[in-house]
């Protein structure tokens, strides 16, 4: 008895907006609105993806070169990071999907951390490219890169990976935003809508990263 | 009160990913990772690319199905989205085919054949600069040259920044590191310059490559005159009239830039 209480105090909890029909309604339609902005995340993207596919057909043999330039065990590394970081999020959001709220808080914590990894690996990775001269376009000066249109590479480089850890940036934001409010108690088995929704966010970055991965530090 | 909504039963029954499941799955994506730096270390040739995309793609398509919960959601939100990889597939594979396949239509088509006959050998003694040939090379120079070279062919084109060495400024008589007599210009047009970016233009029509031999030199100083031996060098006897074909054959501009990039891939 006390417990089907509960249970209908934590539903009654968020109420949704007045012209939802119910809180489920409210629930599919942020959804779907996530849906339709992934698909606009996915042509961005996609704008970089065919400057790539063009460059990479007209030069082959300066992406082979230009490539070894990038390190692979660093690369690796953030591949790790973020696949993990996808895994703490997705239990995250199982967790406040059953209700338990320590552990929701818990696990964004844990991809809140893996995510400064990341960014900090990127740091790592950025810097040493700075200092080599390893730049785009007119910034480029490193002498060891016979390749005349090597800055090229590096152009694309810093502007898919660059957009990309802004894209990082702005889910750790985000996941901030969800786990204060996850600390506040804000989230029951009834109402997790924001959290599952960054959950989205945090997995495209992810699979962003699973296609920026092999393309720039695995050039065949 | 009144009838349940429909979808709020829907809404208890909503699907949610168990531990073990989240954590097979990353385990999966992380098993994946390891393949392809594992594949990618081997050399397979073309099939690297298409292995890496492969398992990108696998990949790919666990993160959405289980971690996105596509797998669950409704179908039109599975629909929503995947719409927009085809969109993007439409959107590289036209721009690819048309960057590496018009060539083909103008070389195949009657209209790249006629065009070639009518720029080849058609000017007598090319080798002798006339105000009409100087007109020519500079219209030519509009399009092959510019981006290296810039428009009053100082060597400062956009695209000037990013090269090492710099490209030649036509202006000053200064660093013409294979010499300023037309025949050696014209050499250098034909055949590039080994470790820099300029590349050889000998897919274009001899006569226009005489014709940007003038357009160039006329832009700096009058250089030295050539001698019979220095058209010998490169394949003339200036007592015929015409430079002929050269010794390579003269196809559009389309099929020069299609046999650069081949050149390219070959090099690999």
């Amino acid at each position: 008895m006390a417990e089907t209480q509960v249970l209908a105090k934590q539903k009654q909890q968020h109420h949704h907006a007045h012209h939802f029909m119910s809180a489920e309604a409210e629930f599919e339609a942020s959804k779907q609105g996530m849906w339709v902005f992934l698909v606009t995340e996915v042509l961005m993207f996609g704008g970089l993806f065919t400057a790539y596919a063009v460059f990479r057909g007209l030069y082959p043999d300066m992406f082979y070169e230009a490539h070894k330039f990038l390190n692979v065990k660093l690369g690796c590394l953030n591949t790790v990071i973020l696949i993990t970081s996808s895994l703490t999020m997705v239990l995250a959001v199982s967790a406040s999907q059953r209700g338990e709220k320590n552990k929701t808080a818990w696990f964004l914590a844990c991809t809140l951390i893996l995510a400064a990894g990341f960014l900090t690996v990127k740091y790592i990775e950025y810097s040493a490219k700075f200092h080599h001269g390893l730049l785009p376009a007119g910034f480029f000066h490193n002498e060891t890169i016979k390749h005349v249109k090597a800055p090229l590479f590096f152009s694309l480089y810093f502007i898919m990976t660059g957009l990309h850890g802004l894209h990082v940036l702005i889910g750790m934001g985000l996941i901030l935003w969800i786990f204060t409010r996850a600390l506040k108690g804000q989230f029951s088995s009834g109402y997790y809508t924001p959290v599952e929704l960054v959950g989205f966010y945090w997995h495209f970055v992810d699979l962003v990263w699973i296609y920026l991965f092999p393309l720039l530090y695995l050039v065949g | 009160m009144n009838k349940e909504h429909v979808s709020d039963r829907h809404y208890d029954k909503h699907y949610i990913l168990s531990t073990k499941n989240a954590c097979l799955v990353g385990v999966s994506l992380l098993i994946l990772t390891a393949i392809t730096v594992l594949v990618a270390g081997i050399n397979l040739g073309r099939l690297n690319f298409i292995i890496a995309f492969l398992i990108a793609t696998i990949k790919g398509t666990l993160v959405a199905l289980f971690f996105m919960n596509l797998k669950h959601d409704r179908k039109e939100n599975a629909v929503i989205f995947l719409t927009s990889f085809v969109f993007l597939a439409i959107f590289i594979v036209l721009t690819v085919s048309d960057l590496f396949f018009r060539g083909d239509v103008y070389v195949k088509g009657q209209l790249g054949f006629a065009q070639a006959e009518l720029t080849s050998g058609a000017i007598k003694q090319p080798w002798i600069s006339t105000p009409e040939l100087i007109t020519k090379g500079k219209a030519a120079f509009s399009i092959q040259c510019v981006a290296c070279h810039g428009a009053e062919g100082k060597g400062n084109g956009p695209a000037s920044l990013a090269l090492k060495p710099p490209p030649r400024n036509f202006t000053s008589q200064e660093n013409w590191k294979l010499g300023r007599k037309p025949s050696q210009v014209f050499k250098t047009i034909r055949d590039g310059i080994p470790d820099s970016a300029m590349s050889s233009f000998s897919t274009l029509p001899a006569d226009d490559r005489w014709a940007l031999v003038h357009y160039v030199l006329s832009l700096g100083p009058k250089p030295t005159e050539d001698t019979n031996e220095d058209l010998a060098k490169i394949g003339i006897d200036p007592s015929k009239q015409t430079a002929g074909s050269d010794q390579t054959p003269s196809i559009t501009i389309d099929f020069a830039m299609q046999r650069m990039i081949e050149e390219a891939e070959n090099k690999r």
